[in-house]
């Protein structure tokens, strides 16, 4: 113990600590089972938290991605100042909807529904969804790829802190002016009613649990698990040798702009580290752009950072189960300068903040490698996401696909191949789902194997290739990042490879389109191909096992050309020529020195 | 007639032979054969019938539980692999859902990407493709492709091969061409097809389980040869039936080819056993609490029989498994789980075990750290007097000692200490088995709870008062209820297809022939089994959704047309 006096026994605390985290999960399946649109229900990018009276987070759905549940607690603060300011309070049967970017939520499409539990007339905590939904009522179809919106307004509707049930009477007119001004009503009022669902029965079980428990006894286990996950962090940024450590990181912004403020934009990360705090600051990022790559300060940037820094200092592979809760918000302060990328000023749009927020976690990691060489990756390919659309006489159908990223080399391990990246963790959908339900087909999905991912001791993951055509009419948008700058190399490694988005490819229409592409039209049989970064290297190439890179050459990965020039592996009859590659590596090292 | 079961677990290797038409009931218990574990049941089998002074020619059915497919998965030795998929779709077993396992780690593991089933280089690529909704064929199999890929294959030295194409859900025929193809191309190889393992749509997962099937098959196929030939060696003539996941038995040559339905064989004998304990009570609802040295497993019986997992739910060694399976909670919590301070000052049990080696500190065996069997002994629950049987010395005074310091750094004294070891561990046990309870809408208060394995009868209270459970039926062989569970099985077969149709708009005659061919096959399976026709049983359901959903629910099915 570090002298610090629990005021419950360590072991009640981990019985109810059990049981709220059993009340999450159990909002996950049911929200993952009632929704409609493969956003959810397939790539599971929703959040299910529960929060006690005050709105700290307890305890989170582990079948969910980290980009819905870390905002969750920034959610709940922007509903408590919005219904301040108007004089609002909670009551029993209430449900409130909740999307504002400028009040904790992470970005439009994510929308917030808080259910407030009472036990009798007190309050006594809030059950919490979040989850992306396909269309918001944005410029046009689709709720991704909105990357013309100049301003909030543009980017869909707004909802704060709006009562949709109040004190357990629906709100019709709320929801009738919903359904009539966005796209595809049916399927997205069907996933927010799966929210609701789940919202309640957390409710309940968490109502239970204090029935179980007292009050009290969970009030004061809640207190002392996350008092734990703040040592557990706290202990851990002890470990770091107090300093400044500074790193820079470029998004590749609109290339196509005639702007020069709109593209290769700078995100400068300060992380001081002070006895067990760390202070993270943005000053030196690029200022805010009329387009919708602005982060919101809390919702998205606060998220990266938190996420980052846990994920390297009490990474879940290497510790103990450290419960996400707000104690491991409390060693860490952020701050950014207004009127930047990272601390955007009402009504710039952010609907596109996520490979940015990609960047901000990339460029935190990268800060961190210095002082946490163990526990870092090298640079990470940022990802994409898709929207694809079309009519249906009167009604849209829309597809939201999320292609995948990859990791940079790590210390003993390559980088992951074709994930999904840093502080989001959803899933693919099935190439049998898309086509069952939508005209398109995917025509390739498969690795890289065109390139040589960031050469490295360790070297980088591998990206992806997905491919999809348009068996009919329709439209399509997208937003990216990665294709500007490469992966970082780090102690040695080399750079990774950039991303890349063709246009009808292998055809005489053959296009390379930047990472951003606001809606098109697409005639049926043209294709999109979506090409994702290779991550960075770790270490020196000359120091990889030979036999590593022979099974890289074995598998299709790097070309006997390439284990000789990156890395000074000779091959022979199928093997690794041992004195071949010796002298080879001595005389590439004497040269580079 | 005399029935024998014999399971096999990781330390001991468990016998029962019985006469149902009312002879005696005999046991048996020696240590499981570690190179190949075929040695000790074939061993087994002659004591136990020694013991009971039969004749091994007098054994009528031989049924057994095998953990042979589970160790390959768990312990990644299998066969060396070769896959046949789709042009254009190399890597859906690497990139998997391109999700990571955990949210909150750089430097973890993707286990089908750090332990792949097959290597890249063994991944092959023909060009051929169908689509939906019925599976038509856009481009044809291009069969020389198919036999150019075998005969790389074969010279690389892969004993196994997955055929896993796109939509093959919908239409297994160009599965079942390259299967043939490749089966022309590399006799003796073990071939499977994604299609004939399970027909549902979500290929990383389909085709993993295919891979899974390939990757087990050689190692399971070369057990059940080994078993049979030393079977048949001693005498005995009733052909083997293996546990299969999904709670039935089939003839060994028939498990033997699809042995991916055999990863759970251990925990569903367990479960049947626990029916069976809970039947002869009178009593229909039952949670079956399997608790051993390093895990426990719990699973769920009602009046319907045992339940089955969603198939989508069912995960193994870290991999995806669509296969129909017994419903079972699975927790690392034994009897050996060690109790700590972590750093953060948090009080833990397990999932670490003191296991056989060097075990728990109260049987002197070397081991130090305070274990849940240390705890038992420091609270005066195990009696030194009378450990298994009297047959092993105890050392409460070692418990003292290890229990006594991780008391220290908790500020508690030893009793209290011992004390918590036991309420983390049974409330860890109570949450895994609200996962296969309250989670799947059963109440626990409705239920009698079935308490076997070595620990299973110590923790039974405390989880039942946890869960409000009123009733524990503790089996009058505990140690061995996973052998007596197997004597309680039938043959079983699960036959599935895939096809999409609204219920407010069937399409009936399709509908009725899909049935009707699989009732066809299901029956004449069983009927090469020796199984008369009036003692066959069919129940036949459908998955069903709400449109536009993505997860179904199983519903009955009536008989007729």
């Amino acid at each position: 113990m570090q002298g610090r006096k629990a005021k419950i026994d360590p072991v009640t605390a981990q019985v109810i600590g059990g049981a709220l985290e059993n009340v999450a999960i159990e909002m996950g399946h049911k929200l993952a089972r009632m929704s409609y649109s493969s956003i959810i229900r397939e790539s599971e990018d929703f959040g299910a938290a529960l929060l006690d009276a005050q709105g700290r987070q307890l305890c989170e759905s582990v079948d969910s991605t980290p980009l819905q549940l870390g905002p969750i607690p920034g959610y709940m603060r922007g509903i408590f100042r919005v219904m301040e300011e108007r004089g609002e309070t909670f009551a029993p049967g209430d449900v409130v909807m909740h999307n504002s970017p400028y009040h904790g939520a992470s970005h439009g499409p994510d929308v917030g529904f808080c259910v407030p539990v009472f036990r009798g007339e007190e309050l006594i905590g809030f059950s919490f969804t979040t989850a992306h939904h396909l269309d918001i009522g944005s410029l046009h179809p689709g709720s991704t790829g909105i990357v013309d919106a100049v301003d909030a307004y543009a980017e869909g509707l707004q909802f704060k802190a709006v009562k949709v049930y109040d004190a357990g009477k629906k709100n019709e007119a709320v929801w009738q002016i919903l359904r009539d001004n966005i796209r595809a009503p049916g399927m997205v009022v069907g996933d927010m009613e799966a929210q609701i669902a789940a919202c309640r029965a957390g409710a309940e079980r968490f109502v239970e649990i204090v029935e179980e428990f007292g009050l009290e006894g969970v009030n004061a286990a809640s207190e002392e698990l996350m008092d734990y996950s703040e040592r557990m962090l706290r202990s851990r940024i002890a470990e770091l040798p107090d300093g400044v450590y500074r790193a820079e990181g470029f998004i590749d912004g609109f290339v196509d702009s005639p702007n020069e403020n709109e593209k290769d934009l700078k995100i400068a990360v300060t992380l001081s580290v002070e006895g067990s705090d760390i202070h993270v600051d943005f000053e030196g990022t690029a200022p805010q752009v009329d387009l919708p790559i602005n982060m919101p300060f809390e919702g998205t940037v606060d998220v990266a950072v938190y996420l980052t820094i846990r994920s390297i200092l009490l990474d879940s592979a290497l510790t103990e189960y450290v419960p996400q809760n707000d104690g491991l918000t409390r060693p860490v302060r952020i701050t950014a300068p207004k009127g930047t990328l990272t601390n955007p000023i009402f009504p710039a749009p952010t609907i596109a903040r996520f490979c940015p927020g990609n960047i901000v976690a990339d460029t935190v990691m990268r800060a961190l490698s210095e002082v946490a060489p163990r526990n870092v990756s090298a640079g990470v390919g940022n990802l994409k996401v898709v929207a694809y659309s079309g009519l249906v006489g009167e009604d849209y159908w829309v597809y939201m696909d999320i292609t995948e990223g990859s990791y940079g080399g790590r210390y003993g391990k390559d980088g992951m191949d074709a994930v999904d990246t840093l502080f989001a963790n959803t899933r693919n959908n099935p190439v049998e789902d898309i086509e069952s339900h939508y005209p398109l087909r995917v025509d390739r999905y498969e690795l890289r194997d065109d390139v040589a991912s960031g050469p490295g001791r360790w070297r980088g993951g591998l990206g992806s290739i997905r491919q999809i055509s348009f068996l009919e009419e329709g439209r399509f948008a997208l937003e990216g990042d990665g294709h500007r700058f490469a992966p970082w190399g780090i102690f040695g490694g080399e750079e990774g490879i950039a991303g890349d988005l063709l246009l009808n490819p292998g055809t005489d229409g053959e296009q390379h389109l930047p990472s951003k592409i606001p809606d098109r039209r697409m005639r049926a049989g043209e294709t999109v191909r979506t090409v994702s970064p290779c991550g960075g290297g770790y270490g020196d190439p000359l120091q990889r096992d030979p036999a590593r890179v022979l099974d890289d050459v074995l598998d299709g990965f790097v070309s006997e050309e390439n284990a000789r020039k990156q890395y000074g592996v000779v091959l022979s009859d199928g093997g690794v020529d041992a004195a071949a590659t010796a002298s080879l590596r001595e005389r590439m090292a004497g040269e580079r020195a | 007639m005399h029935l024998v079961g014999v399971d096999v677990g990781g330390t001991f290797t468990d016998l029962v032979l019985s006469d149902p038409e009312g002879g005696e009931t005999y046991t048996h218990k020696i240590p499981t054969s570690g190179d190949d574990p075929s040695e000790a049941v074939i061993r087994g089998v002659y004591e136990v019938c020694r013991m009971a002074g039969i004749e091994p020619s007098e054994v009528s059915y031989l049924f057994h539980g095998t953990t042979t497919a589970t160790n390959a998965i768990l312990e990644h030795k299998g066969a060396e692999v070769g896959l046949l998929t789709t042009e254009g779709f190399r890597d859906i077993v690497h990139i998997g859902r391109h999700q990571r396992p955990q949210n909150y780690s750089i430097m973890q593991e993707i286990p089908w990407q750090d332990r792949a089933l097959v290597k890249r280089r063994h991944r092959k690529v023909v060009p051929e493709r169908l689509s939906p909704p019925r599976g038509e064929v856009l481009t044809p199999l291009d069969e020389e492709a198919v036999r150019e890929a075998a005969r790389e294959l074969k010279e690389a030295g892969v004993e196994a091969v997955a055929v896993c194409f796109l939509f093959s859900y919908l239409n297994p025929a160009h599965e079942e061409r390259a299967r043939e193809i490749l089966e022309e191309e590399m006799p003796g190889a073990f071939v499977t097809t994604s299609s004939s393992i399970f027909p549902q749509f979500r290929e990383f997962e389909r085709f993993t389980t295919a891979a899974i099937n390939a990757f087990v098959g050689p190692k399971v196929g070369r057990y059940v040869r080994n078993l049979r030939a030393g079977l048949k060696e001693g005498g005995v003539r009733a052909d083997v039936h293996i546990m299969r996941s999904n709670g039935g038995v089939s003839p060994s040559e028939v498990a033997a080819e699809s042995p991916v339905t055999l990863l759970l064989s251990g925990p569903a004998a367990g479960i049947l056993g626990g029916a069976f304990s809970g039947e002869v009570s009178g009593r229909r609802n039952l949670i079956t609490f399997d608790v051993g040295g390093t895990s426990a497993d719990i699973g769920i019986v009602t009046g319907k029989g045992f339940e089955e997992a969603g198939a989508r739910d069912t995960w193994i060694a870290g991999f995806p498994v669509m296969v129909p399976m017994i419903d079972v909670s699975t927790i690392g919590a034994g009897g050996g789980s060690i109790a700590y301070v972590d750093e953060g000052g948090a009080f833990r049990v397990g999932p670490r075990s003191a296991g056989a080696v060097p075990g728990p500190a109260c049987y002197g065996k070397g081991g130090t750290e305070p274990t849940v069997t240390d705890a038992h002994a420091v609270l005066g629950v195990l009696d030194p007097e009378h450990f298994l049987g009297g047959n092993m010395p105890l050392y409460p005074e070692r418990a003292f000692d290890a229990v006594g310091g991780l008391a220290g750094k908790l500020g508690m004294d030893v009793r209290e200490a011992a004390d918590g070891i036991l309420r983390i561990l049974n409330n860890s046990m109570a949450n895994a088995t609200r996962a296969v309870t309250v989670q799947k809408g059963h109440d626990p208060r409705a239920f009698s709870l079935v308490a076997f394995g070595g620990a299973g009868p110590l923790h039974a209270v405390e989880v039942a008062r946890i869960l409000g459970v009123r009733e524990i039926i503790v089996p009058a062989y505990p140690g061995i209820n996973s052998a007596i569970g197997l004597l309680t099985t039938d043959l079983k077969y699960d036959a599935i297809a895939t096809q999409f149709t609204l219920s407010t708009d069937p399409d009936l005659e399709r509908l009725n022939a899909d049935i009707e061919r699989l009732e066809g096959d299901v029956r004449a399976q069983l009927r090469s089994d020796g199984i008369a026709q009036g003692d066959i049983e069919v129940s036949r359901g459908v998955d069903c959704r709400y449109v536009g959903q993505g997860y179904e629910l199983r519903v009955p099915l009536p008989e007729g047309r």
